[in-house]
Formats: structure tokens, C-alpha cells, sequence
């Protein structure tokens, strides 16, 4: 797929006998495939550079000077070409390919992974020569070898189509796997012991057109012909990369990546792609459960709704609260958002848990897709956590556009990411000082702001005042570093000329919960409390309420009594753990609606079993607002229940009525109540790009207010996430459960002589909440005064730190 | 073994600093490598991989590519005996089994002291001397079994000066003046002629 | 219409009457099966003692009754259960829905499931009638294992799927009389069906064709 695609110009050109128009700068077989005409192909992948290493898409071409074969994913259509894909030279071409492929391919089908979908045996069916001249032994290679920790191969197999060397180089940028050898010996594998450690190693298996590279979550587990499908949308982080959910036996045994041209483009991260096993874990949620005596015990539904129901009722409104919804639906989010609004009224009600960003900054900012931010010539202003960390499939399409397409990227992040090595500017501010490092960047001074250089500013502002178009990717890039300060950066970015904001909060479906008024002062349909009763609702709380921080603080001073758990687990999430815990022995009431046994699920009183992706259908909202489908698939385990339905039963146990019997209903009050839903067409979500939510609504900027002084013996924590942490659901998935890194601190080398410590020594780490004890590490991307922790990882921890009350967290350092 | 010395580790930055891109020095610093440890170890290619900025496995993707590149120990002389038609035909056969004979090795084994590695070769392009083998990569045409044994005790006696080490095939380094270097950008940045055509026209003017 | 097409119509009967029966009294008196018989599958195994199952699903994905559930799984090492990476870890048939079609044992790349001649079983109850891999496996002598609630007879369990042997593992008429099938546990390689075309009264001698040794890969 070229980006000329959509040029007008047509080539007239003969396909088969055929007048055919082809694109200008279109290759041969896509032209081809376009009109129905589909010419056969190992190598070639239309998100790849052509190699022409398979020569099974030669077909004889004549452009004036005689037909003679050539490989039609090589040659780019010109005038008056005229092809033949089905003359008997053509057909000898295809049936000598693949008797030569043949001749070291084992015959292994019948426990092959890829036996039934294998296009290596599709095409032998349809073009090859049905029997073999070969009577001399095969090649052999010890069978398979891992080659990372989820990723087998096979280079019997191996048909040296250059389909996952090239997607490790060109699309992912980790060149680990490589052909060595040559001529017979021609081989792909890693270099010795090292293994190839991408987070996007699941990709290859997925495009390797033979049964070379096979995945460990999947070995063995079903035949093509046992399994069923449904397109959906991948719930594990924002992007909503778009998947086919295949199961058998009603058991959900693999992901496959779908190319949406609006979002992954077919790809996804290992850890979108294995999530389906946190699903399957035997430490689900089956069964409504109630605090007894240290545990608990299980419950029937009535039983726990009425335990929940009454905890409720008897809780004035304003002194219950609700924390999370980002795993829900579009559908039980609004569902949930009715109850808590309407029928309980209260509005202590935040879908983030403190590590994302106010509600109105990410609905008020013009927002950007991602397309937007990868057009080609445009500036990218990265502000927000690391995509190759966080949002992988968005990686993946950032890297393209970076690479291929000449986009500029700028960063303005507390660390370097797995992007720096591609940005045209990187700067490091300070933490806390982000906001002073963007009003210096749009205005171009040229003094040392936050601790970079005015050089570095200046040149990074060239860039952006060269014009064109400005895409900001605007997310909390630490937790230990509050909202504030990014809200700060955000309306200093605003100013610049034709600039577009693409949310990176990272949290599943959290757009869809803001979209949905799972946050304080907003309804449903990007609307602000005080407008009003909506259509289809009896009341609305009377005042704005609290977020996750107040909602903690104000339990803390005694002041929350029933605390309602969608999906959350601030015990673990909360970035200040010590608040949570105080919380929540606060706290009369928790009732926790989860999916998997969490920190919050073991201290709450009632345990509410609901069923997770895969399980429900309904829509999602991407970081873009795209809403697209989430499929059914399979049924949810023991008496789980989807979490819409939990919401209209909790409501009739505390007497009201919802009024919704089906997700239908859901859209036809939603439809009436919503000004930016409205002209949605349910349908349209269903199609595989989705459809966008558009509209903002109105935006104060808040000043962050003073920065305290800097103690010149302390350094500033930043606290990041990783791709694979322990947190629950990877924590449940066997493949990725081991794939994290040790807790190390890592610090500019610089600091080390200051702080009188070498790399590897255990040094102790307190701030003003608490302290832990970690090796420390020296690391380049990290600028000076700086700490970086990642959270999560199962060990020392930056949320036992952090003090989500201050703007930024100090800590000092020594060694242990 | 082992990743390259300080003084090779130099010599590496030296020879990466001719080229545009440095992986286009992958080639020369594979045969330092092999010059320092008589083949390429695992180590040397992961350092090398650190000072070209390319991943281990693409380093051993193009030092796998290339015969003359050792990957495992390899002796002080290694003897290819070709095999191919015009040698076959004139006793190549019978030439490496009198030389694994004489050896105590078969082909692609190294004696026990280390010396000798023997290896079955494809053609080395010389068939109108055949039979011919070469000992790292010197030729010795129309060789008989008698002049071979003659040959080894020759070597084995230090008698061959010769006929350097194995593993020093791209010991003859250019020190190029700076005047004659060839002034490489990277290709997208190219506008007009090279400065080394410049030079040496100049040159030919001259002369 | 007279007394006489009255009786005129009872011809056929009274001829009936007097002619031999082809009624037996099953089940005191049975009639004896023929060589080719559907019966109940066994799962066999090499001479050396390995399941020739390999777990790949082909007879689940032929059966046009949807009766066969089998699931793969990596071999272990140290005790492998057949050759090669796979083995099959479950395999169910249910016999309420099974209609004897053959095709699983025409699928398989192994040899592995076959068909005896029995047919006399029973259940009480719909979970009995789904045979495991442990009651469909042949036993150490090679023999299907005679479960108490079926009623084996003399020669059921020899002659396992006759027509299966028959056939060339391609259906090639070219390879008849050829054996392209591996040993098993206590036949060894058994000789191919004899007298198919009606042209070979001696039973061949066994070729072992060494290209197709079943698990090959």
C-alpha cells in the first residue's frame, strides 16, 4: 500500500486480456489484486519494501519489447503494459518455484502450527506440481529452536522469504534476527545467545508464510479448521489495534493483527497479542464473592447485589465514590455513569487513577488522529509516555512516518524513549518544568530552560515555526510528576499555529470512559455538569466532585463511606500507594468489580465477578476517539456477568430503574442525549477503521502554580511504566508473566561521583512518603538530577514514593 | 574469545571514520578480528556490532556470508584442496586424501598442534594448474604428493616466510594521505564529482 | 371380485411361506461380517511400542458428524509418546453420533486410527458412549482392548480395516499390492489385502517402502 495510492492519474494497462487502470506508481500485483486478479506471492507484504526474494509472483509482462516473466511485487505499472498471469509460461514459472521451494520444505503438515492456513500449501494446491522429482534427503536442522520467549523456529521450514528479517529491520527496528550463511546453509536466526527480544516478535509469526516461526501460546493448541473468528478491537492499552479473536471450543487460543488503515496497519505488540491468556487464567473471577472472617466466601448475585445495594443506600449521595471503568465498554460505561450520576448522584466519580490527565484538558484540546500525527512532512511534539513502552501499535505507525514519510519528531520527555534515536530534537527538561520548557520552545528563546540547552530550544523551535502541521502526543509521561505540570505544557502548545493534540493516555478504553462522564463534572457525550437534566435522566448531581486523588484524600479525612471499584486497583495503581491504603481502611464499603484478583479485589467487601473482553460485545474509544466494535466471542466463566448488566441489577436493587434492557437501548438514549454521538451510526463503528467521535468542549487552562525550590541534595523522581510489568493482566498471562525487567535506578552518570556511588550498588531511596532500597544504574538517557524508576515491576516500587498532593517528588539517595 | 584489543579497538575507529555509514566497515573490522584471534570470534563480532552501531546478529549475518570469515579456531595454515571438475579430474581426490593422510585430519578438521586446518574447496579458479591447492590463500600449482609432504615440513620448519599467518589476508592496511582520500558522504548528500576523481585527474594533468 | 383374487392375493405369502428364511436369531445366532465391516476405531501403535497418533486434528477435521475432539501437545522429551514434536494428548469419538464413514482412517497421515469389525456395544448413558484415548488404544500386544460392555467375537479384531490396507496411501491404482505403511505392535508390517482385482491369488510379499515410515517428517 504506497501513499500514492490515492492519486487520481490512472496507467491503462492489460491484465489478463483485460483493460485495467492502474495508480500511478502502483506495483504490478497490487494493481493486479485490485481488480480481482490475484497473482500468488510469498515475500511480498504490502506494509514492506518489495525484496522479490520468492520469485512466486513472476508473470510474464510485456512492455514493448517482447513478454518475458518478471516479478510482478518488483515492477511499478507503466503505460500499456500488458500482463498475462495465467499463460502457460507463467503457470511453468509458478509450478518450477514451487517445486524448487519444495525441495528442502519438509512434508511435517500434519503437526504443523501452520497446516491449514499455510499459503506455502495453499499455493502448492492451487499453482504447484502436485508431485516432486526430488528423491534425495532434506535438509535438517535441529527442530525448533526458540529464539525468544514466546517465538519457535523452524528452519527446516524456512522458505528464506525475507518477510520477518525484513518486519524486525524496516517495521520494528530491532534487526536481531538476520540470515546467515549462504547458498543451501541460508538460514534466518538470532546471533548466538541473544535472543530476539522485540516487543513485536508476535508480528513475524503472524506474516511468516510457512510454518518457520510459530508461537509458544498457540503450539499445539487447535487446527485452522477448529477455530472460529470475529473482528474486534484490542482492549490492552488506547490504540484499539484491530484483531480477529479466534477460539475453539469456546476458548479464546490467539489474536491475529487485522490492517486497519487508520490505526495498526495489521500489527501488534506481543503483549496486545498474548493478553488473551489473562482471560483464560484460572485466577479469573467466576463467582460473586463476600468479605468473611480474613477472605472470602462466594455469594449468589443476589445476595452481594443486595450487600452492595444496602451499603449504598444507606450512604448519603455525596459520601459515596467510584474509581475506574477504563476496562468497560462504551456501553457499560455509560450504564455505570447513569447509576452513579442519576440514580446514586454522586460525583466522586474518576476513571483514571491519578497517573492519567484532567478530563476537560484531553476533551477541550483539538484533538488529532493518527494519521494525523504521521502525516508525511509533519512535526511530531512527543509529551507523553514512551509508545514503544505503552501504546506499541502507535510505536510501530510514529516510527513509519518518522522513517519513511519525513516527519519530524521533537521530544519533550522526562527521559529518553525508544523513539529517541529517530528525533530530530530531544530535550530533557527538568521534572516540574515542563510547562517552563514549552513556553520557552514555542517562543524560541535561546537561554537554558529547565535544564536544557537554549541552543537545543532554539533549534527545536525552528522546526516548529518552519510551519506545517504540529501534532502534539500529550500524556503523563511520569507519575511522579502531576497533571499540572503537563496541563501547564498543553496550553503553552496550544498556541502553536495549525496544532492537533493526540491523547496518550494509556489505560484500555479510559477516552471512552471520559466520552462516557466517568470523570468529575462530566456527563455523557463530552458535557459539562450544569447543563442540565439530559434527556432519558431523573436528576444530576448538584456538584462537581472529586477525582481519584480527592476521592483517596477525602476517604483518608473520613468523608467517603461506599467506594465503588470498576475495574481499579488502586492498591497496586494509585501512585501513591501509602494514600490508597489509608483509604481504604477509611472506607466502610468497597465493593470491587474486577475480572481477576487484584491487591483492591482481596481488601474489598463484596466482589462483584464481571466478564471481560472478548466476553462482551459494544464498542470502544480509541486515543483518537475512534469508536469501533468489540466482538462476543466467547461466554464469560462461571456466572460472571457483563458489567452493564451488574450496573441495571444494582440499580433495581436500590429501587431505581435504568430503563435499559440491551446495548441497543444504550444507543438509542445516547443517541438522544449526546450532541457528539448523535450522528453516530452504530453501524459505522462495526466497519474496520470505526468512525471518529468528534467535538470538544470548552478549556481553562490552569496554572500548575510554584515550583518548590529545588534541595540541591535531592534529585527529582520520574516514575515510568514498561511494556511487560507485573501488573495484573500480564501478571496472569503465563507467555509474559517473566518478561519484565529487575527494578534498577537508573541516574546520569554524572550524578554518581556527587552522590558517592558506582554503578550496581544498593543504594536506599526515600522521599518524603517512604523509602525503598534498589541497585542503582548508570544510564545516558537520563538526564542529570533526574531519578528514573519503573513501577510495577513486582520489586522497589516509585509509587511507595510518590506524593501525588505535590507537583513533583524529590528523593534522596544514598547508598544502602 | 575475546572482543578486540585497545590497539585494534584504534585501528577499528580509523578505519570506521573512512566510511559514510559505518556498517560499510563491517568487512575490514571482521578481518581484524580474524587477524587478532586467527578466526572470528562471538565476542569480537559483539564489539564490533557496539563500534558500528548494527545489532550482534547483523554482523554475523554478513561474516557468515563470506568463506574466507573463520567462525570456529583455525589453524596457522589452512589448506584448501580443491575438488572441482578440472582438479578432480587431474587427482584432486587422491590430492586431499594424501594431504588428510599426511595430516592426520580429515577435511574441515585442524591437527591436534594447531597448525594445519584442511578444508574440501570449490573451485579456486585456477584449472589449468590443477591439481592445485592453496595454503592461506597462496597457490600452489600442479602440486604432486611429494612436493606436499615437502611443503609441510617445510612449514612445520618455519622455513616458508612467505607465506604469512592465517587470518592476515587483510593485513595490508592503506594509510591513506588525506589528501587522497576519497572524501565519502552519504548518498543522499552527494552533489557533484567525488573529490578523489578531482585529485587524481589532477594527477594525470601532472604526469 | 370372487373368492378366487380374495386368495389370489395372498400368493406372495404363501410362496414365502415355503421358501428359506434370512432371518436369523441374533443374538443366539449371528451371520458372519465381511472383511471391509465399519466397526468400533482402535489407535494403533508402532513395534516398538509409541502411538502412532500424532495429534493433527486431520480425522476431526474430515468427520462429517463432528464425533472425534483430538488436542496436540508438545512430546515430551524424555519419554516421547510417538515420534516427532506432537502426540495426541486428547482423543475423544462419540459413538451416538459416529456413522462409521471411514474417512478419519482415510485422513490419516499416520495410520493410526483404524476400524475393527465390532459393533455390538452399549451404554447407559450418553458420557459412557464417548470412547477416551485410553479405551481406544490397542493394548501391548497389539490387540484392541476388549471393554466389558462390548461383545468381541473370534476375527473382530485381526483384520483391522481391511480397506484402508487396500488402498495405496495416494489411491494411486499403481501401488497396489505395495505396502506404503509402517509396522505395528505385534503384527508388525502386515501384508495388503489380497485378490482385490480378482488377478492376484498369491498375497504379495511385504515391501517395506522406506519413504513412507508414518511420522516422518
Amino acid at each position: 500500500m504506497t501513499d500514492t495510492a490515492d492519486t487520481a492519474e490512472g496507467i491503462a494497462i492489460t491484465v489478463n486480456g483485460q483493460a485495467v487502470e492502474a495508480r500511478t506508481g502502483e506495483l504490478l500485483i497490487d494493481a493486479c489484486e485490485r481488480n480481482g486478479v490475484y497473482i500468488p506471492r510469498f515475500c511480498y507484504h504490502p506494509r514492506m519494501t518489495p525484496v522479490g526474494m520468492c520469485r512466486m509472483c513472476l508473470v510474464e509482462v510485456d512492455t514493448g519489447r517482447g513478454a518475458a516473466l518478471q516479478p510482478s511485487c518488483m515492477l511499478t505499472c507503466a503505460p500499456d503494459m500488458v500482463v498475462e498471469t495465467e499463460s502457460d509460461l507463467t503457470k511453468k514459472a509458478q509450478d518450477g518455484v514451487l517445486e524448487f521451494l519444495l525441495i528442502n520444505h519438509p512434508l511435517d503438515c500434519p503437526i504443523c502450527d501452520k497446516g491449514g492456513e499455510c499459503p506455502l500449501q495453499d499455493q502448492t494446491m492451487a499453482y504447484g506440481p502436485g508431485e516432486s522429482r526430488f528423491v534425495e534427503e532434506k535438509r535438517h536442522y535441529e527442530k525448533p529452536i526458540p529464539i525468544n520467549d514466546n517465538v519457535y523456529l523452524d528452519r527446516e521450514r524456512c522458505i528464506l522469504c525475507d518477510r520477518c528479517t525484513r518486519f524486525a529491520k524496516e517495521v520494528a527496528g530491532d534487526p536481531l534476527i538476520h540470515f546467515q550463511g549462504r547458498g543451501n546453509g541460508t538460514e534466518v536466526n538470532t546471533f548466538p545467545d541473544e535472543p530476539f527480544a522485540s516487543y513485536f516478535s508476535g508480528n513475524t509469526v503472524q506474516i511468516c508464510p510457512v510454518g518457520a516461526l510459530t508461537a509458544k501460546p498457540y503450539r499445539f493448541k487447535a487446527r485452522p479448521w477448529d477455530l472460529e473468528e470475529v473482528e474486534s478491537t484490542a482492549t490492552i492499552d488506547s490504540v484499539g489495534s484491530r484483531i480477529v479473536i479466534q477460539s475453539s471450543r469456546n476458548k479464546v487460543l490467539r489474536y491475529l493483527g487485522v490492517d486497519s488503515d487508520a490505526v495498526n496497519w495489521g500489527w501488534l505488540g506481543d503483549r496486545e497479542r498474548f493478553s488473551f491468556e489473562a482471560l483464560n487464567s484460572e485466577l479469573r473471577l467466576t463467582e460473586p464473592l463476600i468479605a468473611s472472617g480474613e477472605g472470602h466466601r462466594v455469594t449468589t448475585w443476589s445476595a452481594a447485589l443486595g450487600a452492595a445495594a444496602d451499603a449504598i443506600a444507606k450512604t448519603p449521595a455525596s459520601r459515596v465514590a467510584a474509581i475506574g471503568g477504563a476496562r468497560l465498554t462504551n456501553e457499560a460505561q455509560y450504564v455505570w455513569a447513569k447509576l452513579l450520576k442519576d440514580v446514586i448522584g454522586t460525583d466522586h466519580v474518576d476513571a483514571q487513577l491519578g497517573d492519567g490527565l484532567p478530563a476537560d484538558l484531553v476533551l477541550g484540546l483539538p484533538r488529532a488522529t493518527i494519521a494525523d500525527a504521521c502525516r508525511p512532512g509533519g512535526t511530531i511534539v512527543l509529551c507523553g509516555p514512551d509508545p514503544k513502552e505503552s501504546l506499541g501499535a502507535l510505536y510501530l505507525r510514529l516510527r513509519h512516518a518518522v522513517i519513511e514519510d519525513g516527519a519530524t519528531l521533537i521530544e519533550l520527555t522526562p527521559r529518553s524513549t525508544g523513539l529517541s534515536a529517530l528525533a530530530a530534537h530531544t530535550l530533557h527538561p527538568r521534572p516540574g518544568e515542563l510547562g517552563a520548557l514549552a513556553r520557552a520552545l514555542v517562543a524560541g528563546t535561546t537561554d537554558d530552560v529547565a535544564g536544557v540547552s537554549g541552543a537545543a530550544i532554539g533549534a527545536a523551535h525552528q522546526a516548529i515555526a518552519a510551519g506545517g502541521p504540529v501534532t502534539v502526543l500529550l500524556g503523563r509521561a511520569s507519575a511522579a510528576e502531576s497533571a499540572a505540570v503537563v496541563a501547564e505544557a498543553a496550553a503553552a502548545l496550544s498556541n502553536i499555529d495549525d496544532v492537533g493534540f493526540l491523547s496518550t493516555l494509556t489505560r484500555g478504553n479510559v477516552h471512552g470512559a471520559l466520552d462516557m462522564g466517568l470523570a468529575p463534572g462530566l456527563l455523557p457525550g463530552r458535557q459539562r455538569l450544569g447543563a442540565g437534566i439530559p434527556r432519558g435522566w431523573t436528576s444530576v448531581p448538584s456538584e462537581t466532585g472529586l477525582d481519584s486523588t480527592g476521592i483517596l484524600t477525602a476517604a483518608v479525612a473520613g468523608e467517603v463511606d461506599a467506594l465503588i471499584l470498576l475495574g481499579a486497583d488502586p492498591l497496586r495503581d494509585f501512585p501513591d500507594r501509602h494514600l490508597a491504603e489509608q483509604a481504604f481502611d477509611a472506607v466502610d464499603t468497597v465493593v470491587a468489580v474486577d475480572t481477576l484478583p487484584t491487591d483492591s479485589v482481596a481488601a474489598a467487601d463484596i466482589v462483584l465477578a464481571a466478564a471481560a473482553t472478548t466476553e462482551v460485545a459494544g464498542t470502544f474509544t480509541n486515543l483518537e476517539g475512534r469508536l469501533s466494535a468489540l466482538a462476543q466471542k466467547v461466554t464469560p466463566p462461571g456466572t460472571a456477568r457483563p458489567d452493564w448488566i451488574i450496573a441495571a441489577e444494582l440499580a433495581l436493587a436500590l429501587g431505581g430503574d435504568l430503563a435499559i434492557q440491551s446495548l441497543d437501548d444504550v444507543w438509542t438514549e445516547l443517541a438522544a442525549m449526546s450532541p457528539v454521538h448523535a450522528a453516530i451510526d452504530p453501524a459505522a463503528a462495526a466497519e474496520r477503521d470505526g468512525v471518529l467521535v468528534t467535538g470538544t468542549i470548552d478549556y481553562t487552562p490552569v496554572e500548575q502554580g510554584e515550583l518548590p525550590a529545588k534541595d540541591a541534595y535531592a534529585l527529582r523522581l520520574v516514575s515510568v511504566r514498561a511494556m511487560y510489568d507485573q501488573g495484573s493482566s500480564l501478571a496472569a498471562s503465563p507467555s509474559s508473566a517473566g518478561l519484565h525487567r529487575e527494578p534498577v535506578l537508573a541516574l546520569h552518570a554524572a550524578d554518581f561521583e556527587k552522590l558517592g556511588v558506582s554503578a550496581g550498588d544498593e543504594v536506599s531511596v526515600t522521599s518524603a512518603r517512604g523509602g525503598v532500597t534498589l541497585a542503582v544504574q548508570s544510564d545516558p538517557g537520563v538526564p542529570r538530577g533526574s531519578a528514573v524508576m519503573v513501577s510495577h515491576l513486582g520489586g522497589p516500587d516509585p509509587y511507595d514514593l510518590i506524593d501525588t498532593t505535590t507537583l513533583v517528588t524529590e528523593v534522596l539517595v544514598e547508598r544502602a | 574469545m575475546s572482543r578486540l584489543s585497545h590497539q585494534n579497538v584504534e585501528l577499528a575507529q580509523e578505519i570506521i571514520s573512512r566510511y559514510p555509514i559505518k556498517k560499510s566497515a563491517l568487512i575490514p573490522l571482521l578481518h581484524l578480528a580474524q587477524e587478532q584471534d586467527g578466526y572470528v570470534a562471538d565476542d569480537a563480532m559483539a564489539h564490533i556490532a557496539e563500534l558500528c552501531d548494527v545489532t550482534p546478529a547483523e554482523v554475523v549475518g554478513t561474516c557468515s556470508f563470506y568463506e574466507m570469515f573463520k567462525r570456529h579456531p583455525t589453524g596457522t595454515y589452512l589448506v584448501n584442496v580443491c575438488t572441482n571438475i578440472s582438479c578432480m579430474l587431474l587427482g584432486g581426490e587422491e590430492l586431499l586424501r594424501h594431504v588428510e593422510d599426511t595430516l592426520g585430519v580429515r577435511h574441515g578438521g585442524t591437527t591436534d598442534d594447531g597448525a594445519f586446518t584442511v578444508e574440501d574447496y570449490e573451485c579456486i579458479a585456477a584449472c589449468t594448474e590443477a591439481p592445485c591447492l592453496q595454503v592461506n590463500y597462496r597457490y600452489f600449482p600442479r602440486i604432486t604428493h611429494d612436493e606436499f609432504d615437502e611443503l609441510v615440513a617445510d612449514l612445520r620448519a618455519g622455513k616458508r616466510t612467505d607465506i604469512p599467518p592465517h587470518g592476515t589476508l587483510g593485513r595490508v592496511r592503506q594509510h591513506i594521505p588525506a589528501a587522497k582520500l576519497a572524501g565519502v558522504v552519504p548518498p543522499d548528500q552527494v552533489d557533484g564529482a567525488p573529490v578523489w576523481l578531482a585529485n587524481s585527474e589532477g594527477e594525470a594533468a601532472n604526469g | 371380485m370372487g373368492v378366487l383374487d380374495y386368495l389370489r392375493g395372498f400368493r406372495v405369502t404363501f410362496d414365502k411361506l415355503f421358501e428359506e428364511r434370512v432371518t436369523t436369531e441374533y443374538p443366539e445366532e449371528k451371520s458372519p461380517k465381511p472383511d471391509r465391516l465399519h466397526g468400533r476405531h482402535v489407535l494403533n501403535r508402532y513395534e516398538d511400542g509409541m502411538e502412532k497418533c500424532i495429534g493433527c486434528e486431520l480425522c476431526a477435521g474430515v468427520c462429517p458428524a463432528k464425533c472425534i475432539y483430538v488436542r496436540g501437545q508438545d512430546n515430551p522429551l524424555d519419554e516421547p509418546v510417538s515420534p516427532g514434536e506432537r502426540f495426541g494428548y486428547i482423543y475423544e469419538i462419540n459413538y451416538l453420533r459416529c456413522i462409521h464413514c471411514d474417512l478419519c482412517v482415510e485422513a490419516c497421515p499416520t495410520q493410526a486410527i483404524t476400524e475393527t469389525k465390532l459393533f455390538e456395544f452399549s451404554f447407559t448413558n450418553r458420557s459412557d458412549a464417548i470412547y477416551t484415548k485410553d479405551e481406544l488404544l490397542v493394548g501391548d500386544d497389539g490387540l484392541p482392548q476388549n471393554l466389558p460392555w462390548e461383545d468381541w467375537r473370534p476375527g473382530e479384531d485381526v483384520a483391522t480395516s481391511a480397506w484402508m490396507r487396500a488402498t495405496s496411501p495416494a489411491g494411486d491404482a499403481d501401488y497396489v499390492g505395495t505396502v506404503g505403511w509402517s509396522g505395528e505392535l505385534g503384527y508388525g508390517v502386515r501384508a495388503p489385502e489380497v485378490g482385490q482385482f480378482g488377478e492376484d491369488p498369491e498375497p504379495p510379499a511385504a515391501e517395506v517402502d522406506p519413504v513412507d515410515e508414518g511420522g516422518h517428517h
